[in-house]
């Protein structure tokens, strides 16, 4: 799961929490009827005996859906990021468009740039159209390595790779992790 | 932030998973007229108590007070994972390893020993925030050091350095 839909969910979560909990305020204060009333009304309690065994098999499979559920969240929550596949779309004569697998190009480029001095890990991403890619580029630096020479490096080759593929980016977009390490003297 | 939403979401997952199967449990286990006391007494609980019980009422104000701390800490601005280089060229530093190089640049002024890096960025400068623990007549020294970083890092016009270096107590 991406920091995204971490926050999203958690988002989600605290509005309902404030809607609930607000709305019960609201009813144990007076300000909505019912004040008066058990938590747990005659209402369910005549659904659960009458309902029998349907009930039972509904709150059963309830508990068994609300299981699932803590299962897949806990699934994705300790699955590690793998890598993103960007697709490159090449508009097509009529209405359509072709998407373009991009693992190959984004290959060849990431092995281009780990030639690069400093740099020791690379990732690449491309989306867009062909013509015109949005790259994004992370890079691992050694820390002994000049950020400067390692910038002049990458955009280097980010060139060598527009010229090979006969593009033009429309944004570049870098990260550089400089590794904490002590440096080699 | 970003860790604790991770941590969280792990902890609502396992409390999902064994909530949800503890209520099948239950709920196959009344209907087998064998409720466990459990049950017994929640439900005594749940059909005795009245939403005005102050009881209820302190657990639902809390519950709202929780729901809107969680919601602040949700949408307010969070710090970056990354900060910018220069304005157009789309280079980025990761925060985190910028903070861990300058810590180390700081460690490495003699009678300096812990030290804490924060980086904040100000339009085009970079402000970072050294707390250390060591002399306090090394300040010169540790934004002098924490200045050829940021050169080497190719920061942009890093701003004021805020240095607080506190005496190490003495052992006795």
């Amino acid at each position: 799961m991406s920091n995204a839909a971490h926050r999203l969910l958690w988002t989600v979560l605290a509005l309902l929490l404030v809607a609930a909990g607000g709305a019960a305020s609201a009813v144990g204060l007076g300000w909505l009827p019912g004040g008066g009333a058990p938590l747990l009304g005659a209402g369910p309690v005549t659904w659960w005996r009458a309902g029998a065994p349907w009930s039972v098999l509904a709150v059963a499979v309830g508990g068994v859906l609300l299981a699932l559920l803590g299962q897949r969240l806990l699934t994705a929550g300790l699955r590690v990021p793998g890598r993103l596949a960007g697709t490159l779309t090449h508009p097509g004569d009529g209405g359509g468009r072709t998407r373009v697998a991009s693992e190959v190009l984004t290959g060849a480029l990431e092995r281009d740039l780990l030639r690069a001095p400093g740099v020791h890990r690379a990732r690449v991403l491309l989306t867009g159209p062909v013509a015109r890619p949005d790259v994004w580029v992370e890079v691992r630096l050694d820390p002994a390595a000049g950020l400067g020479v390692a910038r002049a490096e990458v955009d280097a080759a980010v060139r060598r790779f527009a010229a090979t593929l006969g593009c033009r980016p429309a944004h570049l977009d870098v990260t550089a992790v400089v590794d904490e390490a002590e440096a080699r003297h | 932030m970003r860790t604790v939403n991770r941590i969280a979401t792990l902890l609502l997952a396992v409390a999902l998973l064994t909530g949800g199967a503890l209520l099948a449990i239950g709920a196959l286990l009344a209907a087998a007229g064998r409720p466990g006391p459990l049950v017994h007494r929640w439900y005594a609980t749940l059909t005795t108590i009245r939403w005005q019980d102050a009881p209820v009422r302190a657990v639902a104000a809390g519950v709202t007070l929780l729901g809107v701390v969680m919601l602040v800490a949700q949408l307010r601005r969070w710090q970056p994972v990354r900060l910018r280089l220069a304005e157009q060229d789309g280079w980025h530093l990761h925060r985190r390893s910028v903070e861990r190089r300058l810590a180390r640049a700081a460690r490495a002024v003699p009678s300096v020993r812990r030290a804490r890096v924060r980086v904040r960025r100000h339009g085009d400068t970079w402000r970072p925030r050294v707390t250390a623990t060591g002399d306090p007549a090394a300040r010169g020294d540790v934004e002098f050091a924490l200045r050829q970083e940021l050169d080497r890092l190719a920061a942009p016009r890093p701003g004021p350095i805020e240095v607080r270096l506190v005496p190490a107590r003495r052992a006795t």
